[in-house]
């Protein structure tokens, strides 16, 4: 309470918002970490060591949203969330890459039970635990759609 | 229409199984801030030979990216630049104004923002920027310009960041080309490579204040774990008699050469080794002799320090204190479940949320 009452008066100002994908446990100064985060003279190593010790428990090379919020002063907060909707399609699906064509050209199909599944592990992401399953759901179909994925029914 | 009506029993394929570790909810941490007393990274990661003698890296750092800037209109931001990650792009940045408050009724002048973007070099950038501007709807593809990436640009941001850090009264870090502030206290002179360990960070700092309690004069010493070096070299300033540092990174062990020759080490007195990664074939061991050290400190991750406890503490003495940290105070209870049977008088010094847990080998009659 006191804190948080504490940051609002003590926030800092808030030079960028950067968003990238780094692999669990596998952060390192090299790109795309070290552009990313040295343009805005952010300390890359401290980001590395905190990002890596926080997702000890994934496994190795998941690749994990981050975003991070790099203040003024060269000082940062991250967050992790799970990986992206995008990632868990096609590891679903089991494809490299989405359609080139998507809406022409579908690359493979899905089924709702795996919707309903990624669903579930998306929910346990801050900022989406209110949020009705149902619209998670629709925004994954929403994604693989535009990957020229299809969803069905049941995969027979 | 949505599939809910259609979703029934399913069997338990739980994708989560795929990410996680050991079936613990995935938890988002917000987190650290670091202080702002700036400083220069140090990251190794090298194969290459010709290292350049004001900065250890590789290949991997000098790679080539794209770096593009997107003019996106501001009320997508959000969805499009979660799109852009999805279609290929590596990071996305959005500068932020400073004026957050709405009240103060800040003219928005411009409806467009602009996104610094980095892609890899091979990706098709307008091919990506299309398809995420059309998976969330927008008619247009936004303008866009490609620049070739100057890495040269971010590392040496990286590098002038480097300051001279206080650890302790008389105890500081200082980058190679700054005379240190106080000409008498313990300077330990560093290269701000990219090997882990310039003194900032709260884990070495925690590992710096236990070395200097523990050394006493004369004691042999193993960094397990050295990165650039600092705990190694720190305990030869201290007086230990013998240095030997670990890595599985060859170019920590570079930077590590590079940082004792400028404390005026003699190489024959700090043994360095090259651990086996996973990569490599197992079976081969370090060439080193069991229970040899007085004190043994390893500042890595969670999981390796549980996965070479065994190892790790293979090397002390009995009675020699080991080290362990790069563990957060969440992690703790995991590794001193792992270590207690082993050690003894067990504490624990912390910095915001890192801990360092040190304690006593047990000698070798341990009570059933």
């Amino acid at each position: 309470m006191a804190a948080a009452a504490k940051e609002i008066l003590t926030r800092r100002p808030v030079a960028a918002t950067i968003r990238l994908t780094v692999p669990a446990g596998g952060a390192r100064p090299a790109p795309p970490v070290g552009p990313a985060l040295g343009q805005y003279r952010l300390n890359l190593m401290a980001f590395c060591k905190d990002f890596n010790a926080r997702t000890q428990k994934y496994k190795p090379d998941t690749p994990m949203a981050v975003t991070i919020t790099a203040f003024k002063d060269n000082s940062f907060e991250f967050t992790v969330k799970s990986p992206t909707v995008s990632w868990y399609i096609k590891k679903a699906a089991g494809v490299d890459k989405g359609s080139t064509r998507p809406g022409h050209l579908t690359v493979t199909t899905l089924s709702v039970r795996h919707v309903y599944e990624i669903a579930k592990v998306k929910q346990t992401d801050p900022f989406c635990q209110y949020m009705p399953l149902e619209s998670i759901c629709k925004s994954i179909i929403g994604t693989a759609n535009s990957m020229g994925i299809k969803i069905v029914k049941d995969l027979e | 229409m949505l599939a809910w009506n259609f979703i029934k029993h399913f069997p338990c394929k739980n994708l989560s199984r795929h990410i996680l570790r050991d079936r613990v909810r995935p938890l988002c941490f917000c987190t650290c801030s670091t202080p702002p007393s700036s400083f220069s990274i140090s990251a190794s990661l090298s194969y290459s030979s010709s290292s350049s003698s004001s900065c250890f890296t590789d290949e991997s750092f000098t790679a080539p990216y794209l770096s593009v800037r997107i003019h996106c209109p501001k009320h997508v931001l959000d969805p499009f630049s979660e799109a852009l990650l999805c279609f290929g792009a590596s990071s996305v940045a959005v500068d932020e104004d400073i004026d957050e408050d709405a009240a103060s009724g800040s003219s928005l002048a411009s409806k467009e923002i602009c996104i610094e973007s980095v892609f890899p070099v091979h990706e098709e950038v307008k091919m990506c920027i299309s398809q995420a501007a059309n998976s969330i709807g927008l008619k247009e593809v936004p303008k866009f310009k490609v620049e070739m990436g100057d890495e040269q640009d971010w590392i040496t941001k990286n590098q002038e960041l480097f300051q001279p850090v206080e650890i302790a009264e008389r105890l500081w870090i200082v980058p190679e080309w700054t005379s240190p502030p106080v000409t008498e206290a313990v300077n330990i002179i560093l290269n701000p490579g990219f090997a882990f360990g310039t003194g900032e960070h709260p884990t070495t700092k925690l590992c710096l204040l236990l070395l200097q309690s523990l050394i006493k004069g004369g004691e042999a010493f193993l960094d397990y774990g050295t990165g650039s070096g600092i705990l190694a070299i720190a305990a030869f300033k201290f007086g230990a008699a013998s240095s030997v540092g670990i890595d599985i990174d060859p170019l920590a062990i570079k930077s590590t050469r590079h940082n004792a020759a400028l404390n005026n080490i003699p190489l024959e007195k700090l043994e360095l080794h090259l651990a086996p990664s996973e990569n490599c074939s197992s079976g081969r061991e370090i060439p080193l002799q069991k229970q040899q050290f007085d004190v043994v400190i390893a500042n890595i991750l969670l999981n390796p320090v549980m996965e070479l406890a065994d190892h790790i503490l293979s090397f002390a003495k009995p009675g020699a204190t080991i080290g362990i940290s790069g563990i957060l105070s969440e992690q703790l209870p995991n590794v001193i479940e792992r270590y207690s049977p082993f050690l003894e008088d067990i504490s624990v010094a912390t910095i915001g949320d890192w801990v360092c847990m040190s304690g006593a080998k047990k000698g070798e009659f341990i009570d059933n």
